[in-house]
Parts: structure tokens; sequence; C-alpha cells
């Protein structure tokens, strides 16, 4: 066989092309609102983009294995109501609550693990059943109305405060950032999620545990949802059934604004976390420039649609060169 | 052969319910109740054809909800402007086909997965409808409401059309070589290629015909009421993607029929109604959906292992 | 004498910057078997896939009937009578029987009703002419291998092809499905019809072709008459050089046993009590048709498909794989036969591939060390010979030979006690071929015990210090190595010695 056509390496990496968009997206913001650049907004920055930068790193690892997770909005949602529900109605002090929590967020991934891993069943459909069934557990534990309030100051330190000078929350992030990094980049398990995304056979027949890793990576996505829905009801000092609605879309668009391939394999978490910065910078600055939020999601939208474009722009072009597809080996 | 089993089990698990109902609250029986629903969820079998062919076709479509709201915010705005009902449908048609054919050039044209394009495409439509009618209701004028046939009659019409359309689709898809054509690129892209079809043309088709479809659903969705809603369709995309999960075509293309996607969507209809009729609290109507999703692709996938 | 069926003159194709055909003239003539030879990479499958218009030439002039045709796509090709047999069948196995020959047969716009009476009457008729008595509403996906290959050339008979072109049609048969497929080649030939037929089986070619042409690094070197060309005459076409000593010999003698299985079996993989012995240095040579549960048998060994009957012996202990990774801890090694598949992941990285299956070995507590990954690339990179653009270039960018040898990179790296190799020159250009073999040969001289499935007769019987015979899922036959090649066919086949062909 004549070898595949290699796609010739793009000059610019994907993710130094992002960090260019984030700097100059920074930059003209910066010029346009004068507060844009202050450090309260910095920090509001952060505190906002915490919640979908969680989702997204808990993404990442899901799409490298050419997963998706469509549920991860619903289960923060969940993971609010319940959070609520544990230190309102069971009396758990916040902290408690929020080791439950996680652990629910563990176990509701674990059933996407079990259908996607165990089952072998699509990621996209099984996902798109558990945010259906997610949100509308917490419209039932809620009977779609009730909202925890009233949270103790302690707990809103985290989503409201600062400590060692930066938002509460900024640390955590941090924290499960160079996490997620490791282990996508520098584990094992990081590898086997590309092998597995590249060539799902492929994984087995070299001897990965495919199942195991594959699960492992939803129960990731749970347990950080959980995470956020924490961090989110400290933010926003309530918990509702509609909590973090349309996050997984933020996520998902973060992610693959970032570079990762969603077929699997290709991706990083660095681009992730570019593309979080690129999608928050984006809110912040046009309210700043005094621009109707919706914009931004507009803006969001066309940014993705690039990204994709400028991702499998040469691509197509070596194909359209070479006229269609790379011959199958005889 | 081998898929009527799956159907059969949709609508087996829809007699139940039905049953259920019969014993338990033979109110939800009422005609009146009955055919209101009917025609709510009319515009929804539209949308899910339309999801059904693009599925079928192996890609997927997340954003005819709001293709489904921009058709609608436009349509009731021509229709307000005085323009007759005939020019209104057939800008509304004229406009879904766009955005259908939009995401079809975006997916098949410059080889974009379909999945990312259609979030985008969604994301975009959504919020430049926010931006442009800062959520503003568009009050229709009097007499379009029903196309002044009265409610019952209205009714019975949308129903009628939605149903003619679907059984028109499914003999299409059955008798039609393009119909073929969908489940061929479906099935294989590149032996479809091979065998002389154009499958970049077929995604493109599917994905323009499901903006028409989705453009006929809103028509079908502004003539309900004397308003239009600008976040009408929210949540749409996944009901139309269950109803055709439920209904037995496999998300990984090739293979599924209408006639299922038409029992799916009716076994997840019931769902909600039934709630409130066996006095069930209407809040989980949601996670029932949700687990009959889960049930259905765990039933297929238990189906398939044996093979 | 009449214009030939397909002219072919000075045809030209790159992908990227490789090139694939270099000005390659070609000519089939009606009624002919014309042989289309030539290593991995010669650009075989580029000129036939130019041919059925599933690539654009960038230059030369294709002439059909000695009208010019100009570049080709699969609806034209298909209107001039050009058909082809691929080897993987290229059917849509969600559909029916019927349904896959209707696409490809019948013409006429998007917007036409389909006959479906029509569409299955006409599928029963051609299926009875490649003698597959067949149901043609059943599903493609339902069908073997041998049965889909079979609706393929009903396809092209009922397109009433001209030109048909097969490549490698018998790689996935068995001795009789393959007797009948030359049945139909020869039928077809008696029909006037110009078949372009490509193969590795140098045996298929004397048999079959009338013609021969060999392509070497996207040039033709020359086209003759098969009657007069001899097998070394036919390689060293192919290479360019004479293959010298095909088989590397055995250094030593086997040791001890290191792998008993007793009554190994699986009732859904279709393989039953098979009993042999692996010794330390040794390679046992797997013959037998396809079918006979070889690589079922290899599947069970590697904990793919675990066994439900027998017991599988290591170095005295009784062991059970129930997954390949649980195999792999064991001391397996399984090289698939479908390299792009399972050997290799294309898009990872040389050194990516070659770790891939040692992670524990190599990263304790799970971490990466690149330097140490990075070595061990390179000491294969050195000790296989793979010609490669350093060790962390994408597999996908390596030829065959060179992606078996990262294939067996992997494996080498576990330390491995038994190694399972399943066809593993198949689609391997001749030269790699006999590299992988002194490889081979290497591997058990350094005391691993080797399993040598393959279907190359040639190959199983000059590689193999034993040959067991394979036969209906069981292990039939275990002949000495160096055994002659009609005594391993008929125990494949089941007779006495009277050959098959």
């Amino acid at each position: 066989m004549s070898p595949s056509p290699t796609v010739p390496r793009p000059a610019l990496r994907h993710e130094t092309v992002l960090l260019a968009v984030v700097v100059l997206e920074w930059l003209c913001f910066h010029a346009l609102g004068p507060r844009f650049g202050t450090l309260e907004n910095s920090f509001d920055l952060l505190r906002h983009s915490a919640e979908i930068g969680l989702l997204a790193l808990a993404m990442t690892p899901v799409i490298l294995t050419g997963g998706i997770d469509l549920s991860v909005g619903s289960l923060l949602g969940l993971c609010a109501v319940l959070f609520g529900k544990l230190w309102r109605d069971a009396g758990l002090d916040p902290a408690a609550a929020a080791g439950c929590t996680l652990v629910l967020g563990a176990l509701a991934g674990g059933l996407n693990a079990t259908l996607i891993a165990g089952l072998r069943l699509p990621p996209l459909i099984v996902t798109l059943g558990t945010y259906s069934l997610f949100r509308g557990l917490a419209e039932a534990i809620t009977r779609g109305a009730d909202t925890f309030t009233n949270f103790p100051s302690a707990f809103l330190f985290l989503g409201q405060e600062r400590w060692l000078g930066l938002p509460t929350q900024a640390w955590l992030f941090a924290a499960v950032a160079i996490a997620v990094w490791l282990l996508v980049h520098r584990t094992t398990f990081g590898r086997a999620c590309r092998a597995q995304g590249f060539a799902p056979e492929g994984a087995r027949y070299a001897g990965l545990p495919a199942g195991r890793q594959l699960a492992a990576v939803y129960v990731l996505s749970g347990t950080i949802a959980a995470l956020a829905a924490v961090i989110y009801t400290a933010r926003l000092g309530q918990a509702r059934a509609d909590a973090g609605t349309g996050y997984e879309l933020l996520a998902i668009t973060a992610v693959v604004l970032g570079g990762t391939s969603i077929f699997g394999g290709r991706g990083s978490v660095h681009g992730t976390l570019l593309g979080v910065a690129a999608l928050a910078i984006l809110n912040n600055g046009l309210v700043h420039a005094r621009q109707p939020r919706e914009v931004a999601g507009l803006l969001t939208g066309a940014l993705l649609l690039l990204a994709l474009a400028a991702g499998t722009g040469p691509k197509l072009w070596a194909a359209r060169r070479a006229r269609a597809t790379p011959p199958p080996s005889p | 052969m081998k898929a009527w089993p799956r159907e059969l089990s949709v609508g087996l698990a829809l007699a139940a319910l039905l049953a259920a109902l019969a014993a338990f609250a033979p109110g939800f029986f009422a005609p009146q109740p009955l055919l209101s629903l009917a025609a709510r969820e009319a515009p929804v079998l539209l949308v899910a054809c339309g999801a059904a062919m693009v599925i079928v076709c192996r890609q997927i479509d997340i954003s005819s909800g709001s293709q489904f709201a921009v058709v609608s915010v436009v349509a009731g705005l021509l229709a307000a402007e005085g323009w007759p009902p005939a020019a209104v449908a057939t800008a509304a048609l004229a406009l879904g086909t766009a955005l259908g054919a939009l995401n079809g050039f975006l997916v098949a044209g410059l080889g974009l997965p379909s999945i990312v394009v259609t979030l985008a495409t969604m994301v975009t439509w959504r919020e430049g409808l926010r931006w442009w009618r800062q959520g503003a209701f568009v009050n229709l004028p009097d007499g379009l409401q029903w196309l002044g046939l009265g409610q019952t009659a209205g009714q019975w019409t949308l129903l009628a059309t939605a149903l003619a359309l679907l059984t028109l689709l499914a003999l299409a898809a059955r008798h039609l070589a393009a119909g073929r054509h969908l489940y061929a690129v479906g099935s294989d892209a590149e032996a479809a290629r091979l065998a002389g079809i154009r499958p970049g043309a077929v995604t493109f088709g599917a994905f323009t015909a499901a903006g028409a479809l989705t453009a006929l659903a809103a028509l079908m969705n502004v003539i309900q009421s004397p308003q239009v809603d600008p976040k009408s369709g929210t949540g749409l995309e996944l009901k139309a993607i269950a109803a055709v999960v439920v209904g037995g075509v496999a998300i990984a293309g090739g293979r599924g029929r209408l006639a299922g996607v038409l029992l799916g969507l009716l076994l997840l209809a019931t769902v909600g109604p039934a709630l409130t009729h066996l006095r069930i609290e209407a809040h989980w109507e949601k996670a029932i959906q949700g687990a009959i999703i889960l049930l259905a692709v765990a039933a297929e996938g238990a189906r398939r292992r044996p093979a | 004498m009449s214009a030939p069926l397909l002219e072919l003159r000075r045809l030209t194709k790159s992908f990227g910057g490789a090139r694939a055909l270099r000005g390659v003239d070609f000519d089939l003539r009606a009624g002919e078997v014309h042989a289309l030879l030539g290593e991995n990479g010669a650009g075989k499958s580029t000129l036939i896939r130019i041919v059925t218009g599933a690539h654009r030439p960038d230059g030369g002039t294709i002439t059909v009937d000695g009208r010019p045709a100009g570049p080709l796509d699969p609806r034209t090709a298909q209107r001039l009578g050009i058909a082809c047999i691929y080897q993987q069948p290229a059917l849509f196995p969600d559909l029916s029987i019927a349904e896959n020959l209707a696409l490809r047969l019948e013409t006429g716009g998007p917007l036409r009703r389909l006959d479906w009476p029509a569409r299955h009457r006409r599928a029963t008729t051609l299926l009875a002419r490649v003698g597959a008595p067949l149901d043609p509403r059943r599903e493609v996906r339902d069908l073997s291998m041998p049965e889909q290959q079979l609706v393929e050339i009903a396809c092209a008979l009922g397109a009433g092809a001209r030109i048909v072109i097969m490549d490698e049609p018998t790689a996935a048969l068995t001795q009789t499905e393959q007797t009948r497929l030359h049945g139909v080649v020869r039928e077809l030939r008696a029909q006037g019809t110009g078949v372009i037929y490509i193969t590795h089986r140098l045996e298929e070619i004397f048999a079959l072709a009338d013609r021969v042409t060999v392509l070497r690094d996207g040039e033709s070197v020359g086209t003759r008459p098969a009657a007069g060309l001899t097998e070394p005459e036919l390689i060293r076409l192919m290479v360019g050089r004479e293959v010298a000593q095909p088989y590397p010999p055995a250094e030593h003698p086997p040791g001890d046993a290191v792998l008993r299985v007793r009554g190994l079996g699986r009732r859904d993989a279709g393989v039953r009590d098979v009993s042999f012995d692996l010794h330390a240095g040794e390679i046992l040579g797997l013959a037998g048709l396809v079918g006979a549960g070889r690589t079922e048998l290899a599947r069970i060994l590697f904990g793919l498909t675990p066994a439900d009957a027998g017991t599988i012996e290591l170095r005295g202990r009784i062991v059970r794989p129930r997954s390949p990774r649980e195999a792999v801890q064991l001391g397996f090694a399984y090289v698939p036969e479908d390299r792009r598949r399972h050997g290799v992941i294309l898009d990872l990285p040389l050194a990516h591939n070659a770790s891939l299956a040692s992670h524990r070995r190599l990263f304790p507590g799970g971490w990466l060390r690149p330097a140490a990954e990075r070595r061990l690339a390179e000491d294969f990179i050195r000790d296989l010979g793979i010609r490669c653009g350093g060790p962390f270039a994408p597999a996908g960018s390596l030829s065959g030979g060179n992606q078996q040898k990262v294939a067996l990179a992997r494996w080498l790296a576990t330390g491995p006690q038994v190694l399972l190799l399943d066809e593993p020159t198949q689609g391997v250009d001749i030269g790699a071929k006999a590299e992988i073999h002194r490889l081979i040969r290497g591997l058990a001289g350094q005391g691993l015990a080797v399993l040598l499935i393959s279907s190359d007769l040639p190959e199983v019987i000059g590689m193999s210090d034993r040959i067991g015979v394979m036969r209906g899922g069981t292990l039939t036959t275990l002949l000495p190595g160096g055994a002659a090649p009609d005594a391993v066919m008929a125990a494949a086949l089941g007779r006495a010695t009277e050959a098959a062909r």
C-alpha cells in the first residue's frame, strides 16, 4: 500500500494559535472597557469560569477516549439539589454534605460507566438518556420549585471569598487542572485513553484494561461534576433544579475549541484550559464593553465553527489534493 | 425482518401503558384532551422524522430546536406584518431549508463532525434570536390561529397532515431510491461511494430535508396559539432524538424505520399526561423519559450482543 | 487484432508527496486473465482504484474499447463494464443481499420507484449463477466472508462486467471456495471477459493467468506471458533481486515444554478438544484452511474469547486467561492477523505503539518515562531494522512490513514466554517478509516458544520445527518440519494424499 497521506504538520500548533486569540481578546477588551482589566474583574472571571472549567477538564479525557458526556450539566443540577437536601433536610454540615455529594456524583458517573463500558452502548445516546434522567430527578426531588438557600457563611466562603489572595474556588480549580493534566499527559492512563480513542479494538488487543479505564473516565466526569455543583452552590448561595442548564454544551465547546478531536485520540488539557479562558474572557469582556450577553453566545458558536474549520481545513486540503480517502491497505 | 421485534417491544410498552391508563385512569381517554395532546405532539413527530433521516445517515442534528425557534419567530413576524398565510408558509419553509442546508454544507461539504457543527449552529441561532428579539413574544394577527378553522378542526388537520407526511416519508424510505440511499450511506459511506452514490449529496440532503421538516413543524406549532414564544423549541432536538432512539433507529446508522419513530414518540409523549392521570407527580416526567431512553438503548445493546 | 478492452498509458498519481504511480502502461484483452503483481506499495491498489474510478489520476490516459475514457468516476466505470471485487467486500452490512446487488446494478434518478419483487428475483438468479443459494433477504452482516465475496462476484456478473478486477480474492477463502472461485474466473474468461487478477500467491498465477504484469515502485517492470515464466524469475522481477535463503534454519534443538494445552475448546468459537505441547525455542506452525479454527485458537489462548473447556498449562501452572490483559501478564503475546485494526494503532507514534503492552513494566506507578520509552523504541528500530522517520513517526506512516515489525516490537517489549503469530507476513512485501522470517527464527533461538499461524504453505513448512494441522476446529495432525506440502494439504483437507488441485 502507499502510506496514508499524512497531514502536513501545521506550521502553528492549535494551542499556540488559541493562546494568541486569548491574548488578543484580553487586549481588545482591555481597550474597550475600562473596568475589564481590574484585579477585581479578573477574580470575577475566575469565579465565573470555575464550574464550566471543571466540567471541561472532566470532559477532556472523555472525548479523548472517543466518547462524550452530555449529562454533566444535568448532573451538576442534580448534585446541587442533593447537596442542598443533604445539608438542609438530612442535617449534615456542609463539609460532610459536600463529601457525600462527591460520592453521589461518582455513583451517577458510574451509571454512565456501566452502560458505556459494561454494556458497550454508544456514549452519545447513553448520556443523552442520563441528561434527561438526572435533570428529571433534580426536578422530582425539588418538585420543580424547591430552592435551597441560607447556607452558612463558612460554606459561602468557598464560592464568594478569597483565600491567600485568590478566589477560594480558584485553588480547587487549579488543583483539579493540574491533576487532570498530569493524568492525561504524564500517566499510562492518559496514554491508554488516547489509544482507546484512536482504535478501541487495537487498545484491547494490546492488553490494555480498556473497559475499566473507560469506566474510570466517566466516573471521574461524574465526580468532577459534583465538585462543580458544590462550588456553583457556594458561589450563588442557592441550589436549584435548573442549575447548570446548558453547561454540557459550553464544556464541550471549550474542549473542542481547545483542539481536542471530537473523534478521540488527539487533544490536550492545556488546550482545554485555553478554550475555557477564551470563552470566559469573551463573555466577561463583552459585558464590560456594554454588549448584550447574547453576543457572547453568538460569538461562541462562531468561534467553535472556526476552530473546527481550522482543525479540519489542512486535513481537508490534503484529502482534496489526494482526491478522496486514503487507500485501505490491500 | 429482524427489526420488527424491536418495534414490537416499543409497541407492547405503549400498549401496557395505555392499558394501565384504561384500568386506573380512564379519564385519559377523554377525546378533547387526547386530541389536544396529539396536536401538540404532531410538530414533534415531524422533527423526529427529520432527526431519523439524519441518524439513519449516521449523523446527528442537535440544532433542530433552535431552527424551530428561529423559523417560528420569523413566521410570526411575517404574519404580523400582514403577509398572507401561504406566503408566510413558503418563506418559513425556505428559511428552514436554508438552515438545514447550512448544517448539511458544514458537515458534508467541509467534512466537519455533525455533533459539533450542529452544537455550534444550535448555540448560534438560539443566542442570535435572543439578542435580536430580547425575549419578546410575537403577537399573531387574529384568524391565523387554527388557520381560522376552529380548534377541533384545526387540531384534526394538524394531526392528519403529520400522519400523512409520516406515511409518505416511510413509503419513500422503503420504495424510493433516494430513501434507500440514506440507508446505504449510513450503513457504509465508502461502499456507497463505490456504488456510485454520492455520500456528501445524500448527507446534505438529509440535513436539508430535516431543516424543511423542522420549519413545517414550527408552522404547525405557530398556528396553535395566539403568540409566538421566542423560547419555543427548547429541548425539542433531544425529545426528537429520544423518540428516534426509542423507536429502534440505530445510532450507528443504516437501520431503523419511521413506524418505530412514531411508536417511540407516542410512548414518550404519553408518559407525561399519564403521570398526571395516574396521580404521580408530573415532575417525574423527565426522569422517566430519561429512563425509557436508557432502557431502549440497553435493550438494543442486549439484542445485538448474541450476533 | 482488435483493440484491447482496457489500455492505460503513462498513468501517474501522487498522494501528498508520495508518488504512487510514475507512468504505468497496462493493457487488458478480452478473454484473458491478466495477473498484476508487485510488492506492497508498488502501486497495484492505486492502479485498480483509478480504473474503478475511486481515485482520479494526475496524468495519463485511459482507453476503454479503443475509446479514450477520460478520468473515471465510479458510475462511469460501472457503465463502461468495469467491476471490482475487493478483498474486503465493499458491501452494506445493514442491508439485504438483494439490496446490496440492486444499489450497484440499478440505474436511474434518486426519485425513481423501486421494484422489490424484481430486486429479489434478480438477486436469486445471480446468486444461483455463482453457486451460492442464499436467501436474498438476508442481511449481509450475517454472512461469512466468502459468502460476501460471492455476493460481490454475483454483482459483477449482474453488471455484465467485461472488465473484472479481483484484488486478492482468495486471501480469506478455504481451499474448496478457492477452487470454486477459480472455476468462476475461468468461466468469465471463457465468456470473453477480461480479468485483472491481483494476488500474492504465486501458484495462483501459474494456475490461472495468461499474462503477468509486475509493478515495482510505481512503475511497470514488464508484461510477460505467464506460460514462459518461472517462480524465481517472477520473484526477481518483483523485488529486483534474488531472495537468497528463503527460510532461516533452526540453530538449536527445542528445549522443555513451556505450554501444554489439553482438550481446549470453546463452543461458540467452533474450537474443540485441542491438545498440543509447545517447547521453548520451538516454532510450531499451525496450518489449515481458513475457518479451521486457528485464529480462534489463538484468540482463546490470548483471552479474547476465553475457553469453556480444557486446560492451559504454562510452565507447569494451570492458567485461565480471561482477557488479553491477563494473558499478557501471564506471558502470552499475540500479533493479530488484522495489523491495521488490531496490530498497531496507526495514529500513535511508533514509540507509543512499542510500549503500549508493557506499561506496567516500563512505567512503574503509572508515570510515563519518556526517556525510557524513547530508548526502547530506538533499540527496536535498530534491532528489528524498522525503516521509519524516527521513534515518534506515526505508525500509519510506515509501510506494511515495518508496521508489522512495530507490532512485533510491542510484544517483545513485554518479555513474553509464548508468542502467538497470526499470519505475520500477510500483505507484507517479499523483502520485509524474509526479514520477519529471520526475526522470528532469531526469537525462537533466544528460547521463545512460537506458535505460527500461516495460510502460506511454503512459509509454514519452511519456518516450523513441527507443523500442526487444524481441521474443523480441532488439531488433527502433527507433522515434522519440512513435511511435504502435499501431506500438509491433505491433512488440512482430511483426505488421503491426492492433492486438492
